[in-house]
């Protein structure tokens, strides 16, 4: 579970863990934060609530959870929300994972988050039960996509596989460019799987690989597009 | 006085020896230009004037640029609201310019050969129609505008004229004081040179345009004080010694470094009042911008929302569309070109949204021109979007991709599926609308049909290369 390149332990679907999945909320929103509680499948179990950044890093602190609901934008601190929580609790990042949660879907807030370590993006008006899915999936090491994050990285990578010869952080290999294609037409990974004639596992390993890429390229036309949008 | 309408707004040429003055000219008039350039050299050997006539219209006249920017904010140049098909004129009664509604005309102006490059007035020909978006208040007597508008052209012109006027009387023998007469018009002209800047539309430009035009007005500031000073000392310096003028001046030098040396704190201070004074007020607008869009769009949403509590469908479709206009309000990209395909997509999307109820997520990942076949496009993915709401009763996922020119559109829903074989021959829906409209464009569209959903893929070849902006 904790392997960085997050190929997951058993490689099929959401994992279902035998024991409860312990979670922090971290959201300024108390009555978004019981509405999300409520949604929570019984398998997770909310340890911990916080509402700004001074808050969820001393709760996550505390609490070690396994995986924090991050929202992006959060009061106190420097002003950095959810960036500023992860950077606060970068020590834990091997052990806790960041699923960032956001009512925003601007490329800025999205890819700093990520870029910070978020494992994972979902919009706050997905289902309860695509959230439980999402935190089962980060709390196995996986990454989540939603469609807009794979067109986020689509667009920042651009969209011709890599040479050979370029430096593999830069670009997105054929494979991965596939995959991230798929998911942004709204494939879940069981049909990415299907579509692609690979195993669940492959696509989680692909989808990792992406995320890794977008976390740690300096990828000229990466730091330029964030740069036009005010990334950096 | 009467001219052509079609003649093209005088602007300085890029292609140019000098400034792209005769060019310009040539280009407005319609004369070849080596007839222009060997017009403009003949009359430089009278005297000069040809040069003056040149260095005028240098002054005067914009560059293509510069008018084309200009034109999209504002008339800048104190002259084209002379020529601009101005209502306030053109129908003013008291208007003794026989050629009514001519932009090419300048109706006040006696001197027949202002009319020639008074069109060169910045927006000139295309601009004539927006006359009356800036035109000063309609209503007031045409003269009083003029006076106001034009009072700078005046005052050059009579300045001009007084010129003239003791070159005349010099000729004819008349004793005119030189010796006062030019440093006192070195100042006022100086004085004039400076100020011009402080004057209502320069400053608005200056607020945002780039340093070069800052660097400028630097320039005129500096040139405008060195005539002052200089018309000074030489008033001063004829009634005593250059001795004296020296001491003279460095005293006044020494007084006015020790007068900014105590005044500088105060004026730093109140320059910075002044600073946070105008960003207090910014914010204000800003607020109170912001404030307006909140209560026209989402307290009406939220009273609707109550006023329907007891409709779930209708909630949801109320706060869908709040969403997405808030979002768009939110998020939008200044800097990015309205009316691109992705926008017409995201529009279509937000329209199938709003009459079916279903959620529809639009991913965009590079963008193109509209041109008539990816209307088609967004036609076709219309009716695949309404098919996918209706049938798959879910979220329906499209994907837009834009790549070296070639555009790709998936629909995608997760409805229980359909054999496009079974599809009754009349109903036209996919086959028509969305097949055959496609492929009628050059373009391609398939369908998969799964019990796990069903997925439209529309493509369009690059046609047009150029309209590519795709990222590749």
């Amino acid at each position: 579970m904790n392997n960085v390149q997050g190929t997951g332990i058993q490689g099929t679907g959401p994992i279902r863990p035998a024991t409860p999945v312990r979670v922090v909320i971290v959201d300024d929103h108390a009555i978004f934060r019981s509405g999300l509680k409520a949604d929570l499948s019984e398998s997770i179990q909310v340890v911990g609530e916080a509402a700004t950044v001074e808050q969820a890093i001393a709760v996550i602190a505390q609490e070690r959870p396994e995986v924090v609901l991050l929202d992006v934008h959060l009061p106190g601190g420097l002003g950095g929300g959810g960036r500023e929580v992860i950077a606060g609790s970068a020590s834990l990042l091997a052990t806790t994972k960041f699923l960032a949660l956001s009512v925003s879907d601007a490329a800025e807030d999205v890819v700093s988050v990520i870029r910070a370590g978020a494992r994972g993006y979902v919009t706050k008006t997905i289902s309860g039960a695509e959230i439980t899915d999402a935190v089962f999936r980060v709390a196995g090491g996986d990454a989540v996509f939603s469609p807009r994050l794979a067109g986020f990285v689509l667009d920042a990578f651009g969209t011709a596989p890599a040479d050979i010869a370029d430096d593999e952080l830069d670009r997105l290999s054929a494979r991965e460019l596939e995959v991230m294609r798929l998911i942004a037409r709204g494939y879940s990974y069981k049909e990415v799987a299907k579509e692609l004639f690979i195993s669940i596992k492959t696509v989680e390993t692909h989808v990792s690989a992406v995320l890794r890429k977008l976390q740690l390229s300096s990828r000229h036309e990466l730091t330029k597009w964030a740069a036009e949008r005010r990334l950096l | 006085m009467t001219t052509a309408l079609t003649r093209p707004p005088l602007v300085r040429s890029s292609d140019r020896v000098i400034a792209g003055v005769c060019a310009g000219l040539a280009a407005h008039l319609g004369w070849p230009v080596k007839s222009v350039r060997i017009g403009m050299a003949l009359a430089t050997l009278a005297g000069g004037a040809g040069l003056a006539f040149y260095a005028w219209l240098w002054i005067m006249v914009p560059t293509a640029d510069e008018s084309a920017r200009r034109n999209a904010r504002r008339p800048a140049s104190p002259i084209a609201p002379a020529v601009s098909l101005d209502p306030a004129f053109s129908a003013g009664p008291h208007s003794a310019a026989p050629s009514q509604g001519s932009p090419a005309a300048a109706p006040w102006w006696g001197n027949p050969d202002a009319g020639a490059f008074a069109p060169g007035g910045v927006s000139g020909g295309p601009a004539a129609g927006y006359g009356s978006s800036y035109g000063a208040p309609v209503r007031p007597p045409w003269f009083r505008v003029r006076s106001m508008r034009y009072g700078k052209e005046i005052m050059l012109g009579a300045g001009l004229l007084l010129v003239a006027g003791i070159m005349i009387a010099r000729l004819l023998g008349v004793d005119v004081p030189l010796e006062t007469l030019i440093p006192a018009a070195a100042v006022l002209g100086g004085a004039a040179i400076a100020w011009m800047q402080l004057d209502e539309t320069r400053r608005a430009g200056l607020v945002d345009k780039t340093k070069a035009d800052q660097a400028g007005g630097w320039a005129r500031l500096a040139a405008g004080l060195a005539l002052v000073v200089a018309g000074v000392l030489v008033m001063v310096s004829g009634s005593g010694s250059w001795e004296q003028t020296w001491l003279a001046l460095l005293a006044s030098v020494s007084v006015l470094g020790g007068v900014v040396l105590v005044l500088l704190p105060w004026a730093l201070k109140f320059w910075r009042d002044l600073e946070t004074e105008r960003a207090g007020r910014i914010r204000e607008t800003e607020r109170a911008e912001i404030a307006a869009h909140l209560h026209d769009s989402v307290l009406q949403t939220l009273a609707l929302i109550q006023r329907r509590a007891g409709n779930e469908h209708d909630v949801v479709r109320l706060a869908r569309a709040q969403e997405r206009e808030l979002r768009s309000w939110l998020f939008q990209d200044p800097g990015k070109e309205a009316g691109q395909l992705s926008d017409r997509i995201k529009a279509v999307g937000a329209e199938v949204e709003d009459s079916l109820g279903n959620a529809v997520e639009v991913v965009s990942v590079g963008d193109t021109a509209m041109t008539e076949s990816h209307e088609a496009l967004v036609q076709a993915s219309r009716e695949a979007m309404l098919n996918a709401s209706r049938h798959g009763g879910g979220t329906v996922s499209v994907y837009l991709e834009v790549s070296d020119g070639r555009t790709e559109i998936f629909i995608k829903d997760r409805g229980p599926g359909f054999d496009l074989q079974e599809v009754p021959e009349d109903r036209l829906g996919v086959r028509e609308s969305i097949i055959g409209r496609m492929k009628r464009h050059g373009g391609s569209a398939s369908i998969t049909s799964t019990p796990n959903g069903t997925e439209v893929r529309l493509g369009m070849p690059a046609l047009q290369p150029e309209n590519a902006e795709g990222k590749s």
